[in-house]
């Protein structure tokens, strides 16, 4: 399986990975064909998320989309990250093999879960949410 | 760092170089078609029967009970259908462990009207041989059980199934192509009408394999054509391929015992260092009864291919037990029949050792993979309080 530098790099050297205590939302991501799971947890200060953190159980490439995840959310409004896409994702590990496509689902899923988690916080304060792929 | 460690033997090995010398002249002066009548045919035929003979010796078998095929999945799907397409019906007793080669074959010929008994296995991945006497029925026309398994290496009671199918008249079918010049194999003493083995696990080339049919065994042929190999299997035999396996399996002859001591010791080493250097891990297959060099590790709270691509990145190759694709990962189906735990079964890996491994290279592994998998663990929400 060939898998683009900036992917290798991201496996190598995972950015932002472990837990957070008392995050302002938390958000995991299952795949139910392969069990991978992603997790994130978001720091938010005025509606922008200021810091990531990620735990996740997958293949490289799953570990790899995590950590470029994590970079991607960074700086980002909330309000953004609960529209982020696959192919966000995918684009920033410079690309996925076909049959690891699901890497940036689980992800991004994740980060989605993760952004929903703190807006309906907000509104109503509620226990993390988590999704799950078909 | 060291170059590149390779453990994957049982996936396929590195062509021994008095091999290659071997093969060479039959891609240049004897480059003949051995079914020619000319001395080029001659040479060339010469070289496919010396290769043939060398086979036979291995085997302790007559010449005549040898063909070649292009592969283990052949001499598989040539035997059981072969032999299936001779009684037109009945049933086949094979195991849940087998080779897809077997599996999908046998499926196939449910597809057809035949009927299959696919017997479990134990914890380390035994077939118990009195569940083979027991699945015998009136109509049972072939049972096909392997040698040794590829992805956990435990070698099959075949010494105790084949004697209860003599007893039956019932033609058996073994799949030796993971054992084959790597543990003796007693083909008369076993009981066994029918033998794959295969060239590439054993340091000759790709694309050739074997046949053993026992003289007498009725089957059909399967691919059609001309006579070659007694009308058993047609098509014109790959010469240099042929020839480059009868070498792999003479210098097999002289090197295979002292080769599985030292595999065998060098294997145990391996997961000796695993153990003490890892918390949370298993040994898959028979403590013991297992093929010298084949060690399949499950690592709990890991996937397999995250450990199987941070070893390759540090140059050592694998295989992962657990194989995504289309991103539906399976936990192995071998694992699954033995009952090892699916949290367990997805962290599997498998390192099989050959000719050319040192302690070095183990000492290498030992220095890598410890930390990788601390690592992965770090990173993976199932292994955090």
């Amino acid at each position: 399986m060939n898998y683009s530098e900036t992917l290798i790099d991201h496996f190598r050297n995972p950015r932002n990975a472990g837990m957070m205590r008392e995050p302002d939302g938390v958000g995991e991501d299952t795949f139910d064909g392969c069990g991978d799971l992603a997790r994130f947890y978001l720091r938010v200060v005025d509606g922008r998320v200021v810091d990531v953190r990620f735990q996740t159980y997958g293949c490289g490439p799953t570990i790899a989309a995590s950590s470029a995840g994590s970079e991607l959310a960074t700086g980002r409004p909330v309000a953004d990250l609960v529209a982020v896409s696959e192919q966000d994702v995918t684009a920033a590990v410079d690309g996925l093999p076909d049959e690891r496509l699901h890497a940036a689902q689980v992800v991004a899923g994740a980060l989605r879960a993760a952004a929903r988690d703190y807006l309906s916080r907000r509104s109503a304060p509620s226990g993390s949410e988590v999704r799950q792929h078909a | 760092m060291k170059g590149r460690v390779y453990l994957d033997h049982n996936a396929s090995t590195q062509v021994h170089p008095e091999v290659v010398a071997a093969m060479l002249p039959y891609f240049g002066e004897r480059f003949g078609n051995p079914s020619s009548v000319h001395g080029f045919g001659r040479e060339a035929r010469e070289g496919l029967e010396i290769a043939r003979e060398q086979i036979a010796d291995f085997l302790r078998v007559a010449k005549e009970e040898v063909i070649f095929t292009s592969g283990g999945t052949e001499s598989d799907n040539l035997a059981i259908k072969g032999v299936a397409g001779a009684r037109g019906s009945g049933h086949i007793i094979t195991s849940q462990i087998e080779h897809h080669a077997v599996l999908r074959t046998c499926e196939v010929l449910e597809g057809q009207g035949f009927a299959v008994t696919y017997l479990p296995v134990d914890g380390d991945g035994l077939v118990n041989p009195d569940d083979v006497r027991r699945a015998i029925r009136p109509d049972t026309i072939l049972i096909t059980i392997m040698h040794a398994n590829s992805e956990v290496g435990t070698i099959e009671p075949v010494e105790a199934i084949g004697p209860i199918a003599r007893e039956r008249g019932i033609p058996f079918h073994v799949d030796g192509v993971q054992t084959f010049g790597k543990v003796p194999i007693d083909l008369e003493r076993f009981g066994i009408a029918l033998l794959s083995f295969s060239s590439h696990k054993i340091y000759g080339p790709k694309g050739v394999a074997g046949l053993y049919i026992r003289k007498g065994t009725k089957m059909v042929s399967v691919q059609h054509g001309g006579e070659h190999e007694r009308r058993r299997r047609a098509g014109t035999e790959n010469v240099p391929g042929i020839v480059g396996f009868g070498k792999a399996v003479e210098i097999r002859a002289r090197e295979m015992d002292a080769e599985a001591v030292r595999l065998t010791a060098l294997r145990n080493r391996f997961w000796a260092g695993v153990q003490s250097r890892v918390q949370e891990v298993r040994l898959n297959g028979h403590p013991t009864r297992r093929l010298p060099g084949t060690l399949n590790m499950c690592f709990r709270h890991v996937e397999s291919e995250s450990i199987v691509l941070g070893l390759d990145l540090k140059g050592v190759g694998v295989s992962a037990g657990s194989a995504c694709t289309s991103g539906n990962v399976e936990p192995s189906y071998v694992l699954v029949a033995m009952g090892v735990p699916l949290d367990w079964a997805m962290g599997s890996v498998r390192a099989t050792l050959g000719r050319e491994n040192t302690d070095e290279d183990i000492d290498y592994a030992l220095e890598v993979l410890p930390p990788l998998v601390e690592r992965l663990r770090s990173l993976s929400p199932a292994a955090v309080p």
